[in-house]
């Protein structure tokens, strides 16, 4: 199988490949770390600072019966293959990767809507998450742009 | 070969996730042992067992509320003592598994109830002070059964004054009594007195189990996991 000829990305982007790729790591510890506490029923205790059990235990945190912390390691592992893929001159994933990190932005909108709003409290774990998901997005936008930048 | 390396690394970092998630899984299913309390004491140096006459055997100076809310004899070998909030989730968790344990070791186990009510949870305050109000009556372990048994039905609740007080009358207590109690500074100060205690044994969260002075760790709270934590303190204890 060849490889499409595609033009050799810049140190710069690469690097922020790379570091989506790291990024979404923790991401996917995170993720999986809530997933077992999910699996084997033991919620998060109740801290002075946060309201993790009141989120996990919420409805919200299932959908159609998976966890969803599940489906963010799921997610965490796409990215992280797809990033690692890019960087290693796979350009072409690199749109791919711009939709699937879209969703998950829009996916930790409404997550953080819902702790908010709808539950009242939140959770340092799920929170983590968001603050990585959003990184994720802006050093995304970057490479896009520099890509288009490059490419044009 | 570089071609390849991404596919490498990808495939590595699953492994290591299903790995991770798999090792966590498993070792959730047995108790973690317990951090002696003394630095260096060994489970084999009964030395360090607590005294049986102590009721709670902690090196805390602050005492919390006297006397504590309490089930089974003072000499019991075994006392456990739990920081809760009766609007937590997982506290509400316990509340059946600890019956399960008080029911099943009768007299060997003293159980003692510590209010650590979080500002995160509207109604744990409230919650707690209907609790004490009717201790004042004799009555707080019916109160405090009913409490976190309804979790469910008062946890969003916007006022959960009437749902308490339709509590108190269920089990008899003299409401005017009840209403006066539950704003006084006797109750106040047995919740502030516990909390005072939850923080010098550094209680972060709620449920906080200790077993005789000790911390349980989270991972060990279920039944099954604390009794394999109790038999092996009265096996310290008897031998």
């Amino acid at each position: 199988m060849e490889i499409p000829p595609s033009p050799q990305s810049s140190p710069a982007v690469r690097g922020w490949k790379l570091a989506v790729a790291l990024l979404s790591l923790i991401g996917l510890a995170d993720s999986i770390y809530l997933t077992v506490q999910h699996i084997t029923g033991e919620t998060v205790r109740c801290t002075i600072v946060s309201g993790c059990s009141e989120v996990l235990s919420s409805p919200y945190a299932t959908v159609g019966g998976v966890p969803l912390a599940l489906l963010g390691a799921v997610a965490y592992f796409t990215v992280f293959s797809l990033a690692t893929l890019a960087a290693f001159e796979y350009q072409f994933v690199t749109r791919l990767l711009a939709i699937v990190v879209g969703l998950m932005f829009l996916t930790t909108l409404w997550l953080l809507y819902l702790q908010a709003f709808v539950i009242g409290q939140f959770c340092q774990y799920c929170l983590l998450s968001a603050a990585i998901t959003i990184i994720i997005t802006l050093i995304t936008l970057l490479i896009l742009r520099k890509s288009v930048v490059s490419s044009s | 070969m570089k071609r390849f390396l991404p596919f490498l690394i990808i495939l590595a970092v699953l492994a290591v996730a299903v790995g991770a998630g798999w090792f966590l899984k498993s070792r959730s299913s047995q108790p973690t042992p317990l951090v002696a309390d003394v630095p260096g004491a060994s489970p084999a140096t009964p030395s360090s067992t607590p005294g049986s006459n102590a009721p709670v055997t902690t090196k805390a100076r602050e005492p919390g509320a006297d006397p504590p809310h309490s089930i089974g004899p003072t000499d019991a070998p075994v006392t456990l003592e739990e920081f809760g909030d009766f609007q937590c989730p997982p506290c509400g968790q316990l509340h059946p598994e600890l019956k399960q344990i008080i029911r099943a070791y009768g007299s060997r186990v003293r159980l003692v109830y510590r209010e650590f009510p979080l500002p995160a949870h509207q109604h744990a305050l409230a919650a707690a002070r209907a609790a004490e109000a009717a201790a004042m009556q004799g009555k707080f372990w019916e109160m405090h059964g009913l409490i976190f048994e309804t979790q469910h039905s008062w946890n969003e609740a916007f006022d959960v004054r009437p749902i308490f007080e339709e509590y108190a009358r269920r089990i008899g207590l003299d409401v005017a009594k009840f209403e006066a109690d539950i704003t006084g500074t006797r109750v106040s100060n047995r919740i502030f007195l516990d909390q005072k205690r939850g923080r010098e044994l550094g209680v972060q969260g709620t449920p906080t189990l200790f077993l005789n002075g000790r911390e349980v760790p989270f991972d060990s709270l279920p039944a099954q996991k604390l009794r394999v934590l109790i038999n092996a303190e009265l096996a310290r204890a008897g031998g």
